[in-house]
């Protein structure tokens, strides 16, 4: 049993090392979908932009974390 | 064409990257306690995944549609690939410790010595079936990821294949990690190309037409290279604390 959850553990750290920043990612793409829905292809660029400026967002906060530390 | 040695490309350097580093594992395991029991929990990883594949492939290829399947890859694509560019990120700005294979090699040996050996060696085996199989599933989802939802995947699968092909090869002729190989650069650019082709999916997914077809993902490339780069700048700032 203990394998089999290391196992599941193991295959949800290939997508998630952090589940705030995931769940962020994964609201994003909601957003996105809805948005492509209602206002056309050209929404997507609005996807990209959030994914792009949460990639900026939660590394300065992990840098900022990790320097605080030293 | 083009679309075609992207793909290629993609799935070979992502593959290489995870390849080199399942190498490190059973080089360890096979010069510390010999080499019967990590080529065994080689081939049996390699078998578990070819399964997994077949069984997987077949059941999602035949039973979701196609726009499920683009916005399912996709969202996982991007959550690979923005775990990989954003550790990426932290490395290049110096806030985390590069990844190395020598020390992991070291690592490894260390925890062989410490464990008895019997006359089954169960922990190599076990050591190297975990490892190749872990890394493994890496190089199934890279290569699935880049060519599965398009019909780039017997391209994606001989970039993938050839990746572990050439990796195996030089293992065997140098018989030590292979350090050399810029894994940390490689792992920032696959993480940026991932994540393209993860945005690039799911907008397609989601309905989206993207300007250019397969074009457009060298502007995604270029986006997320840029927000990479800006806050690499932004945690290297003096001021920044």
């Amino acid at each position: 049993m203990s394998f089999i959850r290391a196992a599941i553990k193991e295959v949800v750290g290939l997508f998630v090392s952090d589940w705030v920043q995931s769940g962020v990612i994964v609201a994003i793409v909601a957003v996105g979908w809805i948005a492509v829905a209602r206002f056309g292809a050209a929404a997507a660029i609005l996807l990209v932009v959030l994914l792009a400026a949460q990639l900026v967002w939660f590394a300065q906060a992990d840098g900022r974390r990790a320097k605080a530390k030293t | 064409m083009g679309q075609a040695v992207f793909v290629f490309s993609a799935a070979f350097l992502g593959s290489a990257v995870e390849a080199t580093e399942a190498l490190t594992i059973v080089l360890a395991v096979g010069l510390t306690r010999g080499w019967r029991a990590p080529l065994l929990g080689t081939v049996g990883a390699v078998v578990s995944l070819a399964v997994l594949v077949l069984i997987f492939g077949q059941l999602i290829v035949t039973q979701v549609p196609e726009w499920a399947l683009k916005l399912l890859v996709g969202t996982l694509l991007l959550l690979f690939g923005l775990r990989w560019l954003h550790k990426a990120v932290l490395r290049s700005a110096g806030v985390e410790a590069k990844h190395d294979e020598e020390r992991a090699y070291a690592n490894t040996v260390a925890q062989l010595r410490s464990e008895a050996k019997q006359p089954t060696d169960w922990v190599g085996f076990v050591l190297a079936l975990k490892g190749v199989f872990l890394e493994g599933l890496e190089v199934v989802f890279i290569v699935i990821g880049v060519g599965g939802t398009g019909r780039g995947l017997p391209v994606a699968v001989a970039g993938g294949v050839l990746a572990a092909a050439v990796v195996a090869a030089v293992g065997v002729v140098v018989r030590r990690p292979l350090a050399r190989v810029p894994e940390n650069t490689l792992k920032y650019g696959v993480g940026v190309i991932l994540t393209s082709l993860g945005t690039f999916w799911a907008a397609e997914g989601m309905g989206a037409r993207w300007p250019g077809d397969f074009v457009s993902i060298g502007a995604l490339v270029i986006v997320y290279f840029v927000a990479s780069r800006l806050a690499v700048t932004l945690i290297r700032r003096p001021a920044f604390a």
